[in-house]
């Protein structure tokens, strides 16, 4: 008994009015990509065919076959058993390495935006000289001095990571601040941290979450390397870029070992960017 | 004449940028639990080693002092000894340092052979299904992290089909091109992506000006509109985006030469950090700043060049 669906009401609630634009193609796919990444992370045991762990001396290095579409490793192991699980360590990544800088660099960016300045003119000489230092190596170097593992590479990460979210959201500021509405509030009598996170910035943060999409998949590519030059997740942790850098040494012998779990990472990174891009289409059409 | 005095400027920007830099790395080491000279000399040092290099750093000396010594240190080149190979590091350096320049350099080229012509292509057909497949080929190589396409090329045309080595660099400079094509190919469809996206915008916008409408109206021949009209102003971002993109160029030549095996400075980085070579790690990060600082400069001069907006 299907209740009676009523289109007309007097005000359109919210939901529809997100509805009643047709979302562009690139944010479905890169949506539904996640989702199935999602899936894996949470349920592995449900989609996994079988146990990541369990050596099988029977088949030891079998090229792919139905029985293991990915082949199976120098342990008999099933490595789309293996990429699978390493979902979760992926997805992990792309989160907990964005999101320190998002909100720091968001805030720190609203507030440099705001008042100016000599912590402004500071932080303007800190972006002039990050960006001479490339991000991968001042990665490589903090990690170095910390020492290999997950938890390292996000503290070298994030400490560098915030800076690029700080100088959008500063930008988006200054840019928000000369509208009326901003000047209004003040005239009201508004506090200025009421007018910086009630008024402006929930008008700046388009341009930062657009960012964010595309840094998750930024640093899937970024943990993946770090795993692969053994600097990020370490073994037996299974992780796509260690997944990866085992299999290469059975290169010329069990060249699916390196290549399938490869593909998690394009399809991964592909998700994330196809959603920013997505995203981006939505905000600019609504715009 | 302005040019000289962005350039100055910039020159300027450099030496504070270095001496950041040099801040950094000396607060990083000395941040490390131990006593620096024990961590730059490693465990099997002696305790007249030690003794030694604790004076010549100045250790039991305020902190002041010590950063003293360290940038008269770093300035003059003087970056310690390497403790897992036993030579001055700035020697070490000064040999790996030109396979890394001449990987970057090929890639940066291969990188605008690959990217140049595709962007005029989906330019042209915009909307059609070679753009398509460009912009598909443009998306993919975004999403594939450096060391996988690296490892890609390897399995299939050098293990494969045996068409190139398999790691290694060559002889003399022409087996080196042939050694360092797989590497440079590597580096450069990754940076072709980000190029060949940015230039097809370019292109789209610059054919659609008033101008460009102009010198075809005039009855200018086609490749003539494109070549001197059309390129030349999209040329001016692709140029900055390439100098921009020159950070991620030599992160990317520190993964590429890891995964095959070249003795370039970035594969040094990275057998220094497990070696626990402090002095070379540090050495490292300086010089590497240092080439990008000046990598900046020369991307200014460039951009006046062709934009003479800009120098005025």
């Amino acid at each position: 008994m299907a209740a009676p669906v009523t289109l007309a009401g007097p005000r359109p609630r919210a939901g529809r009015l997100l509805l009643s634009v047709r979302p562009p193609g690139t944010l479905v796919a890169g949506a539904a990509i996640l989702l199935l990444f999602l899936i894996c992370a949470i349920f592995p045991g449900w989609v996994a065919p079988y146990d990541p762990l369990e050596f099988d001396y029977m088949a030891i290095m079998n090229p792919p076959t139905w029985a293991h579409p990915f082949g199976t490793d120098n342990f008999g192991r099933d490595m789309l058993s293996r990429t699978i699980w390493a979902a979760q360590v992926d997805l992990q990544i792309a989160i907990f390495s964005t999101l320190f800088p998002a909100i720091f660099g968001t805030l720190a960016g609203c507030l440099f935006g705001y008042f100016g300045g000599w912590p402004d003119a500071v932080f303007r000489r800190l972006v002039d000289i990050i960006v001479t230092i490339p991000f991968v190596v001042l990665v490589i170097a903090i990690v170095a001095v910390l020492g290999p593992g997950l938890l390292n590479m996000y503290i070298a990460i994030s400490a560098v990571g915030w800076i690029i979210y700080a100088r959008l959201m500063r930008a988006e500021i200054i840019s928000q601040m000369r509208r009326d509405y901003a000047a209004a509030g003040l005239v009201m009598g508004y506090g200025r941290l009421r007018i910086i996170f009630r008024h402006l910035l929930p008008n700046a943060i388009s341009p930062i979450v657009v960012y964010w999409m595309t840094d998750m998949s930024l640093a899937i590519l970024l943990g993946s390397s770090l795993g692969y030059l053994g600097l990020g997740a370490q073994p037996p942790t299974a992780e796509w870029g260690v997944l990866i850098a085992d299999g290469k040494n059975f290169m010329t012998t069990a060249w699916w070992m390196s290549i399938f779990p490869g593909f998690a990472i394009v399809l991964a990174g592909m998700g994330f960017s196809l959603l920013g891009d997505g995203m981006a289409a939505l905000l600019r059409r609504r715009a | 004449m302005h040019l000289a005095g962005i350039l100055g400027r910039r020159l300027g920007q450099i030496a504070v940028t270095v001496l950041v830099v040099a801040v950094l790395v000396f607060l990083l080491m000395r941040m490390l639990p131990g006593d620096p000279a024990i961590m730059l000399l490693g465990d099997r040092a002696t305790d007249a080693d030690i003794e030694r290099l604790r004076a010549e750093l100045r250790v039991d000396e305020p902190i002041a002092a010590q950063f003293g010594e360290f940038l008269l240190r770093m300035v003059t080149l003087h970056f310690g000894d390497s403790i897992s190979m036993r030579i001055p590091v700035s020697r070490l350096i000064l040999d790996r340092l030109p396979v890394t320049l001449m990987l970057t350099g090929m890639a940066a080229v291969l990188a605008l052979l690959i990217s140049v012509p595709l962007a005029f292509v989906a330019a042209l057909r915009q909307g059609g299904w070679v753009d398509a497949a460009i912009r598909v080929f443009a998306q993919l190589s975004v999403s594939m992290p450096v060391f996988y396409i690296g490892l890609v090329l390897l399995i299939t045309l050098a293990a494969g089909l045996r068409w190139f080595p398999v790691g290694g660099i060559g002889e003399s400079f022409w087996e080196d091109l042939y050694y360092l094509f797989l590497p440079a190919l590597t580096l450069a469809l990754s940076l072709a992506a980000i190029l060949l996206r940015n230039l097809r915008e370019s292109l789209i916008e610059v054919m659609h000006a008033e101008y460009v409408g102009f010198a075809t109206a005039k009855g200018l021949p086609h490749g003539l509109v494109l070549r001197r009209h059309v390129l030349r102003n999209a040329w001016v971002s692709t140029v900055t985006l390439l100098g921009l993109q020159i950070g991620s160029l030599v992160g990317g030549a520190v993964i590429t030469e890891t995964v095959f095996a070249i003795p370039g400075i970035g594969r040094l980085m990275i057998d220094s950090i497990f070696a626990r070579d402090y002095a070379v790690v540090q050495g490292l990060t300086v010089v590497l700043a240092v080439m990008v600082s000046i990598v900046f400069l020369a991307l200014d001069a460039i951009q006046a060049m062709l934009d003479p907006r800009l120098g005025t």
